[in-house]
């Protein structure tokens, strides 16, 4: 079978957390050179398993950070053809009852953390362009971005923010041959999503946390919620030259979560 | 009186919504005509010219532009719906929804269009469900999104002459929602669950949507052509998942 990321390199911030580390893992399995960019190598998670990543410590929120990352993968491989956003926090608050400090640090992370990589990958992104390559970036969107989930509104905002940042990249860059899309995932498995299913925001009514998590799968028409690498096999097509026609959507994987109207216990 | 000396055309004004804007048309000066399968209904306003026409049938339409001649306002409001999925729809149920919700709304414009002054406005009953789907009502969702598709159409291939523009209702009370929650096992606590998604903490009136239907149809909507404009009291706006309710 062929590996269709081959000779790719590709960066993927958040590499270390929920759905970032299978991303990174798929792409190393479609033979890419990858380089996984997060606070620290276990991320959002417990353990750090070698994956044969090239850890590189970013914080997307720092300028000096994004460019000392851009330097590294220059130096190393002189060029980029795959630049995955997928670092991103949640603050699970309304309006009234978030801090200043909060909101800026869902934008700091979110939109700010994807604008700063993506300017800095930019040069190496167009010298993979350049080489006939199709270069491609992929941000984080959420079906968040789209209708509302109570208690989550820094988090709404800063999606629907890199939804129409998304667009407004596709059509600045594609001319110079980079696609940008953004995939907007439903409920995934991921430590974020165990946080909401614990945190204030779960609403819960009562229940335990698995009733809650099973009211929430039969919720979608699909009757599950996702795991990361759901997430993976997209982000996989999108990073690939299969893709060369594809720039500027917003990718919706969430098990059919949206395309229904509010279920009323009738 | 924002319709003064208007004249209009609500199809399916028998009840519900399209009763509260031939309602609301009235009040606003237009001269309205409504139109039905079966005879005139008990309690029509005064001054309101009933025809007994099937939009379904394009025969009864073409009659119907014929004598009521040129209109400068056209609501393509009558609708059915059958609560079934795909599998369990028959050729029946398929004649039924898609004539009257699509053939229906295409025999009307087809025949109204060329009669339309300069100026005039379409608006097309669209649903909620076009664009996120209610379970086991499959005609009925994928009517709705014809409707919208049509509705582009026409403002695209009518325009700067005719406007056209649909409205999305959401949940509206009218007797087909009070008729749902009494198939419910405990209706109360249905009509609870319900209300709790909406942001508005009630449930659509006639009136909500027929004064949608009012702007749109006035002057002052001069620049709004080829658009969806959702009301459901910010239902669709939420996520289906209500972590309170659970």
């Amino acid at each position: 079978m062929t590996r269709i990321l081959e000779g790719k390199t590709a960066l993927v911030t958040g590499g270390r957390g929920g759905i970032g580390r299978a991303i990174v893992s798929r792409f190393l399995r479609e033979g890419a050179t990858v380089y996984a960019a997060d606070l620290t190598p276990q991320g959002s998670l417990a353990a750090h398993d070698d994956d044969g990543s090239v850890f590189i410590k970013l914080d997307v929120t720092q300028e000096g950070d994004a460019i000392a990352a851009m330097d590294q993968v220059l130096a190393d491989q002189g060029k980029l053809d795959i630049l995955v956003n997928a670092a991103g926090i949640e603050i699970e608050k309304t309006i009234e009852d978030t801090t200043l400090e909060e909101w800026n640090k869902s934008f700091a992370v979110n939109c700010t953390g994807t604008f700063l990589t993506s300017k800095y990958a930019l040069p190496l992104m167009r010298a993979s362009a350049q080489s006939g390559n199709s270069a491609s970036i992929i941000n984080f969107g959420s079906y968040d971005g789209f209708i509302a989930d109570p208690g989550l509104a820094a988090y709404c905002a800063t999606k629907g923010a890199v939804h129409a940042l998304t667009r407004a990249m596709a059509c600045d860059h594609g001319p110079e041959g980079i696609r940008v899309n953004a995939i907007c995932p439903g409920y995934i498995d991921t430590p974020m999503l165990q946080s909401f299913f614990n945190g204030d925001g779960s609403g819960g009514g009562g229940g335990d946390i698995e009733s809650l998590q099973q009211a929430v799968r039969d919720v979608h028409p699909m009757r599950t919620y996702g795991t990361p690498d759901d997430i993976a096999n997209l982000v996989n097509w999108l990073a690939s030259d299969e893709a060369r026609y594809a720039s500027g959507q917003l990718w919706v994987l969430d098990g059919g979560l949206s395309a229904q109207v509010q279920q009323m216990k009738i | 009186m924002r319709l003064a000396v208007k004249k209009a055309l609500v199809t399916g004004g028998r009840q519900g919504i399209g009763r509260g804007i031939v309602e609301a048309f009235l009040k606003e000066g237009a001269t309205v005509a409504t139109c039905g399968r079966g005879p005139q209904p008990d309690g029509l306003p005064e001054g309101v010219s009933w025809y007994s026409v099937d939009v379904a049938d394009a025969a009864q339409v073409n009659e119907l532009a014929q004598s009521l001649g040129a209109i400068d306002i056209l609501v393509n409001n009558a609708g059915v719906q059958v609560e079934k999925t795909v599998v369990d729809s028959t050729d029946a149920d398929w004649d039924l929804v898609i004539g009257a919700n699509c053939r229906g709304v295409f025999n009307m414009c087809r025949a109204f269009i060329p009669k339309m002054t300069k100026g005039a406005s379409i608006i097309n009953i669209g649903s909620i469900s076009g664009k996120v789907s209610d379970p086991s009502m499959a005609l009925y969702n994928a009517s709705k999104s014809f409707v919208h598709g049509l509705t582009r159409s026409i403002a695209v291939d009518h325009g700067p002459d005719i406007r056209c523009n649909a409205i999305c209702p959401g949940w509206i009370e009218t007797g087909m929602l009070e008729a749902g929650f009494e198939l419910s096992n405990d209706p109360a606590a249905a009509r609870k669950d319900a209300l709790a998604r909406h942001a508005t903490g009630r449930f659509g009136q006639p009136a909500d949507i027929a004064a949608m239907a009012v702007w749109l149809a006035s002057d002052e909507a001069g620049f709004a052509t080829g658009q969806l404009f959702t009301i459901d009291g910010g239902m669709t706006a939420a996520s289906p998942i209500n972590t309170g309710l659970f």
